[in-house]
């Protein structure tokens, strides 16, 4: 097959937040103005637009491009949980790729706030879902079985908040802007044990967006295109069985996959955005990307590898826990950061010299899966 | 055979059970789980599916699980849908037969603990309708 490389010429996105009063809709297309501007595109040359949402109803993209009259063109809407939009990045990658379109558009978009609150809903056709699972009691179960197996304390488990809330406070875009220390988290209240609240990423809206071309036509658009190195989507295998929590299976598959792709390894990523929903997430997947060895994951983010000054930094962002998580909007927004980033745009939290940055994006609550889909994507410049 | 799609009914004594067809009886009197064991590959699950996840086979029988497991993992949870009573205790149980299962816990066992199957009021619906289902409950060592 012969493919073409991709490139990202342009990005925007509103800050993470509760918009109650604010459609869908509306919330969407100023990203995508944003992202449009950003890249220097006309409407017009937008040829294919691909939306993620996970609890967005029907046509969400038709719905944002309507409002400003970008329609006409083929438009494809995504639901993979919380890979929506990274799954919809990775559609947008395949059809550049292949010649099918030239310059792309991708969205990612979620109003939760239209639940008023609380764990978001699971699908309630499955049977652990009707039995009480929930996801912060799925990934607290994955916490308790780490802390069993690698001694991980209470303390080394609430310093990811920390970190996270810490770099948050830099992020304009971030719903959580204020630092907490080690004792606030741990004080706040109990969610799912070993989970305080401010170990959960919190409920919210938001909406990102997403300019690609092929890479032969980047520089019509801007003089620093960023490259996709690697554009992955791993879905997770069902097991009746036993399965370890510790290890996220679906992810350690999809980032072996990713760093092939891309001819690269752990050693080579200067900055990383990934799916830290609760505190364990973030540990667990420094084990899984091979950042450190199985096991040492609370001993490596003390050891601040893994924020401004370490060898990769992780979540300058915020990440979930302190950007938030509006569901189908963190995988297009995990790119808007990398880019930012790679570009030398990221303002008080750059990243300094990052050329190569790594997004992950991955959920979903179902019986039988560890995750149910998982999106990498490998930025270079 | 009872299928998934059966659970969930409202019962004549006034209560829902979440376990449907797949909590029964034992000989005994005592709870009994039923789960599903596929005739051409032998993979067993919790509940039964009328389908193998692994081989596609449809020759499905049903199989009793074991009543004794142990915890693989559990916690304690604060938060949630207004049907669970806060705080509530939930778990995977590994079974002798290969399949773990989700539950909800009593007696607050710890990983590795050995636990038995029951049947309990898991829950309560904003009428006042309890919410039964299988339970498992730490054994007294």
């Amino acid at each position: 097959m012969s493919t073409r490389g991709v490139s990202v010429v342009g990005v925007g996105m509103i800050p993470f937040g509760k918009y109650p009063e604010r459609s869908l809709a509306d919330l969407a297309w100023p990203a995508v103005k944003a992202a449009l501007a950003d890249a220097g595109a006309a409407p017009k040359e937008i040829d294919a637009a691909y939306c993620g949402a996970a609890f967005a109803g029907m046509l969400a993209g038709q719905r944002i491009l309507g409002r400003i009259g970008l329609t006409g063109i083929p438009v494809v809407n995504v639901e993979n949980a919380c890979s929506s939009s990274a799954a919809a990045l990775r559609e947008a990658v395949l059809a550049v790729r292949s010649g099918e379109s030239d310059v792309a558009l991708v969205i990612g978009v979620e109003k939760l706030s239209k639940f008023g609150g609380g764990t978001i809903p699971l699908e309630e056709e499955d049977w652990e879902v009707r039995q009480g699972l929930l996801m912060p009691a799925l990934y607290a179960m994955r916490a308790q079985r780490y802390m069993h197996e690698h001694g991980l304390t209470r303390e080394q488990l609430a310093a990811v908040a920390v970190k996270n809330r810490k770099h948050g406070a830099l992020n304009p875009d971030a719903q959580m802007r204020k630092p907490v220390t080690l004792d606030e988290v741990l004080a706040s209240r109990p969610v799912a044990e070993p989970f305080t609240l401010l170990q959960c990423c919190p409920a919210g809206d938001g909406a990102a967006a997403v300019v690609l071309c092929a890479s032969t036509l980047a520089r019509r658009f801007r003089r620093d295109p960023i490259t996709v190195a690697a554009s992955h989507l791993a879905s997770g295998k069902f097991v009746p069985g036993f399965r370890d929590m510790t290890t996220p299976e679906i992810t350690v598959r999809c980032v072996k996959e990713a760093y092939e792709e891309a001819g690269l390894g752990p050693q080579d990523l200067d900055v990383v955005e990934l799916h830290d929903a609760f505190t364990i997430a973030e540990l667990i997947y420094y084990d899984a990307f091979g950042l450190c060895e199985r096991g040492t994951a609370g001993e490596y983010l003390a050891s601040g590898a893994t924020t401004f000054g370490g060898e990769v930094v992780v979540n300058p962002s915020g990440g979930l826990l302190a950007k938030g998580h509006p569901v189908g909007a963190t995988g297009a927004a995990q790119v808007v950061e990398i880019v930012r980033q790679l570009r030398g745009e990221a303002g008080e939290r750059q990243v300094d010299g990052a050329k190569v940055g790594l997004t992950h994006a991955t959920g979903g609550g179902i019986a039988g899966f560890d995750h149910g889909a998982c999106a990498i994507h490998v930025l270079t410049r | 055979m009872r299928r998934e799609s059966d659970l969930g009914g409202a019962l004549a004594g006034g209560e829902i059970s979440l376990a449907g067809g797949a909590l029964r009886s034992g000989a005994d009197g005592g709870a009994m789980l039923v789960g599903g064991r596929c005739h051409a590959c032998d993979t067993r699950t919790f509940p039964a599916y009328a389908v193998c996840p692994r081989c596609m086979g449809e020759d499905v029988g049903e199989e009793a699980m074991p009543r004794r497991g142990v915890v693989y993992a559990a916690t304690t949870v604060h938060v949630g849908p207004q049907r669970w009573p806060k705080p509530f205790v939930v778990g995977y149980v590994d079974l002798a037969n290969g399949v773990r299962l989700f539950a909800h816990l009593r007696g607050d066992p710890p990983i590795g603990a050995e636990v038995e199957l029951d049947h309990d009021v898991v829950g309560r619906d904003p009428d006042g309708t309890p919410v039964t289902s299988f339970v498992f409950r730490a054994v007294a060592a």
